[in-house]
């Protein structure tokens, strides 16, 4: 699949917007599994002054039994300049070596899961060069 | 201070338990390339070894402070387009923890959202001033749901356990003083208690 290589925009008004096109990927877990739908999800990036990374994320879930399920997260990541380069130039790094949290929310009209749109979740993200995965936990 | 990972049920006291939810792998690059995930077990992450190194897959967390906020009179703007809203304002209240302390100035407020699944939605602006003068905006977003009975007696202004109830809140930090520049740039995770004269959260950082 060709997909569309991140859209750098540059200096905007709050820090440094890069806006990552989410062309597919797959999720798992005890009670829900499917794949990332490959078209319109895309996280908002945006690189402030203070050195964070603000991410902004909205895609679209589909379970393996055909339900759609909307996600988005806010999240920070963080970390030695050393190691954000590395990030930066695509080489895997340990992610124990940088903060990088968030905070998904959920949104779906499918009763079997609708307990998401009832939960506060937080993930722990661990950025691929081929893309990021996350480890998403529910706050009981 | 660090804790082990909150699904350890010996640590729930002041903190919060969590579960896996899942795992989501994202391909911006190449799609199909991430990922297929090993095995259905709830901690696939073992299975993972670049992320199982370290707390990029154990999220381990601390105390950050605890808010007390005092609630002023509710302004019931009724049935609205996404539910029934009430405004509940902040009249003032405090917060203590291990790195600040302070009180809560006049001013905010919480626009409640009472969505059509019963579930409050929470959406609270602050202004945090530490005793030592620095100013820090304080928002988050959060739920609140249970059983009928329950939210009942929470409506009537009575004294509920908070165990009864989710209660469940992400808040935000702003600030400009270096002092607590760290509040810029943590995720942090709230656990609620509806009291008669307002709420308390319990506020966790999120390692």
């Amino acid at each position: 699949m060709v997909v569309p290589p991140p859209q750098k925009l540059g200096a905007v008004p709050h820090g440094t917007r890069v806006i990552a096109p989410i062309t597919g990927g797959t999720f798992e877990g005890p009670r829900l599994r499917g794949r990332v739908l490959p078209a319109g999800g895309g996280d908002w990036t945006l690189l402030r002054s203070d050195g964070v990374l603000e991410l902004d994320l909205r895609l679209t879930l589909q379970t393996d039994d055909d339900a759609l399920i909307f996600m988005s997260s806010f999240g920070l990541r963080d970390g030695p300049p050393d190691v954000l380069a590395a990030i930066g130039r695509g080489e895997p790094v340990d992610p124990s070596r940088y903060y990088f949290r968030t905070a998904p929310r959920f949104e779906t009209s499918a009763p079997r899961y609708a307990f998401l749109n009832r939960v506060i979740t937080i993930a722990s993200g661990d950025r691929r060069p081929t893309g990021p995965i996350y480890t998403i936990e529910e706050v009981l | 201070m660090t804790r082990p990972p909150l699904g350890d049920p010996d640590e729930r006291d002041g903190g919060l338990d969590r579960r896996e939810l899942l795992k989501a792998a994202a391909a911006p690059v190449v799609a199909g390339v991430v990922c297929v995930l090993a095995g259905s077990s709830q901690r696939a992450a073992a299975a993972d070894p670049p992320a199982a190194e370290g707390r990029g897959s154990a999220m381990n967390s601390k105390p950050l402070m605890t808010v007390r906020i005092l609630a002023g009179t509710p302004q019931k703007i009724g049935a609205v387009a996404h539910g029934s809203r009430i405004i509940v304002p902040v009249v003032g209240g405090d917060f203590e923890g291990p790195r600040l302390r302070g009180k809560v100035l006049p001013g905010g407020a919480d626009w409640l959202l009472q969505r059509s699944d019963d579930v409050l939605e929470l959406d609270l602006r602050i202004t945090l001033q530490t005793d030592d003068h620095a100013t820090i905006f304080m928002g988050f977003q959060g739920l609140r749901h249970g059983p009928p009975e329950v939210i009942a007696a929470l409506g009537r202004g009575e004294s509920v356990d908070p165990s009864a109830y989710y209660f469940r809140t992400l808040p935000r930090f702003e600030t400009s003083a270096g002092k607590y520049a760290f509040l810029n740039r943590i995720i942090t995770v709230g656990a609620g208690e509806t009291r008669p004269d307002g709420a308390v959260h319990r506020i966790d950082e999120i390692l």
